[in-house]
């Protein structure tokens, strides 16, 4: 099976398996968190955001070590088997915006992309992320109380609609609905401009696990020494990612897409070593 | 190249062993499954449910009363106030609580008490669904008549008249009463006000038909 069809089943199986929890279909609703960004509003879903999980422990000043540490091991054990991976492989707004994607291609050819792209401040603005992590999971929860997960698109996208949906005419907007709504349509309009948008820039699921690229079993290597650079696998990186020049770049999300597009196969998913 | 094996070994060796030790030693996939899996966040949740505010017999499935609430009905109506942490709604409702019952206490406490409502006894219990015991958290469900199983959520218990018998009956409210059209703390206050003092009513009309009655 090809790489790119073995990702696409990883994907929608690991989609269908974070929605077992729909009651009584099979209503299996656990104690774990998900290791990428679900949200547990979702109807169906079978486990915690693992943000949720941080942001009530540090919940106005307190610390709760427990709900701390959870969600942080479930991630740390899968990023230092697999790095990113998740982000690729298993993250159902990851198969969304691979969905979305073939948009944001096309956009990236306009001459306006192009010349926004080339500005050095973009891999700055990946920070965004870690920043997004620490302000709004961190510390507005520990010292105020405001909490991302209030003003969240992907809770929007995968609790509030679906929500909407199943219980027409049950639910009116609560205090922070028109805020969300507008950053849930911000957050459309991102991913169907720019591939992987999300991901690249605001995650803070991918800002925890991205540090693991670092020393993950599970890596992109490229043979540096015989590559001709030809750019190839730079271009089909959906994460933008300078391919030939990264070392366990940390935005790397093990797609294989590189893999896949190098045409003298310089380019291998290693298992161990640096 | 063998220093960063080890140290790759090391890193998924601590990180499974403290997972492993956490399964092992400590209550966190209860606290995750019951506090934030089974019970939403209003808040994060970005709705409100529209309910009813009345007064009904039937517990969700038919469940017995919990015991705890059957033994503060013979002192007056039974006020239940589910709360939690990191929960906006919450955190809105709780002083608007306080208020009404000129009482104080902290967000993550356990705390009962008989509170005083003009001139009427109330049990006021407040639950965090966070810190609190087995036996109030899974009294939750149980009046979760519009099966929102989100917090803020509360219930009013009080006596009722039914076919010969004087049984308890109880009304749920959720999130912070916008549905109700309370937007500000002081609307929510004079809604509960107005809920308490039908229940009062209706607990002093039957309460010498409750068998409980000591």
């Amino acid at each position: 099976m090809k790489l790119q069809i073995k990702r696409l089943t990883s994907q929608i199986i690991l989609f269908f398996s974070a929605n077992l929890g729909y009651p009584g279909y099979p209503g299996l609703k656990t104690g774990f968190c998900y290791p990428f960004f679900y949200c547990q509003a979702c109807p169906a879903a079978t486990s915690a955001c693992p943000l949720r999980s941080l942001e009530q422990s540090v919940d106005k000043g307190s610390f709760t070590w427990r709900l701390f540490l959870f969600p942080l091991l479930i991630i740390g054990f899968l990023g230092v088997l697999t790095g990113r991976a998740v982000c690729a492989w298993a993250c159902p707004i990851g198969l969304l915006q691979r969905g979305t994607g073939r948009v944001a291609r096309r956009v990236k050819k306009t001459s306006l992309a192009r010349k926004l792209g080339a500005y050095k401040a973009e891999k700055y603005f990946r920070y965004t992320k870690y920043v997004l992590l620490i302000s709004l999971v961190f510390v507005t929860s520990y010292l105020i109380g405001f909490i991302f997960t209030d003003i969240c698109p992907v809770g929007f996208l995968t609790g509030t609609i679906p929500v909407l949906i199943l219980n027409p005419g049950k639910f009116v907007p609560g205090f922070f609905f028109p805020v969300a709504l507008v950053i849930f349509a911000l957050f459309i309009v991102l991913i169907f401009l720019i591939e992987r948008g999300w991901c690249r820039y605001f995650c803070p699921v991918g800002a925890l696990l991205g540090p693991f690229n670092k020393i993950s079993f599970l890596h992109i290597a490229v043979d540096t020494k015989e590559c001709v650079h030809c750019n190839v696998c730079s271009y089909e990186c959906p994460m933008g990612i300078d391919v030939p020049n990264m070392h366990r770049d940390p935005e790397c999300i093990l797609c294989g897409k590189c893999v896949t597009a190098c045409p003298n196969e310089l380019i291998t998913f290693e298992r161990k070593g640096q | 190249m063998k220093k960063f094996f080890a140290l790759q070994v090391c890193a998924i060796l601590v990180v499974s062993g403290l997972l492993g030790g956490m399964f092992v030693s400590t209550s966190v996939y209860d606290e995750v499954r019951s506090g934030i899996v089974l019970v939403l966040c209003l808040s994060c949740l970005k709705l409100e449910p529209k309910t009813l505010a009345d007064f009904t017999f039937e517990t969700v499935d038919d469940q017995p009363h919990p015991e705890f609430v059957l033994e503060n009905l013979s002192h007056g109506p039974v006020f239940l106030h589910y709360s939690g942490d990191a929960c906006a709604g919450c955190d809105v409702m709780y002083p608007v609580v306080k208020d009404l019952f000129s009482i104080d206490f902290g967000k993550q406490d356990m705390f009962h008490s008989i509170v005083s409502f003009e001139n009427s006894s109330v049990s006021y219990i407040y639950v965090n669904i966070h810190h609190t015991i087995p036996e109030l958290r899974n009294a939750q469900p149980i009046y979760d008549k519009d099966h929102v199983a989100g917090i803020p959520m509360f219930t009013i218990v009080t006596l009722g008249y039914d076919n010969g018998d004087v049984k308890p009956k109880y009304t749920t409210l959720y999130g912070t009463l916008a549905t109700y059209g309370c937007d500000t703390d002081a609307q929510r206050l004079v809604f509960l006000q107005q809920l308490l003092r039908q229940s009062i009513d209706m607990y002093n009309e039957n309460e010498a038909g409750y068998p409980h009655h000591s």
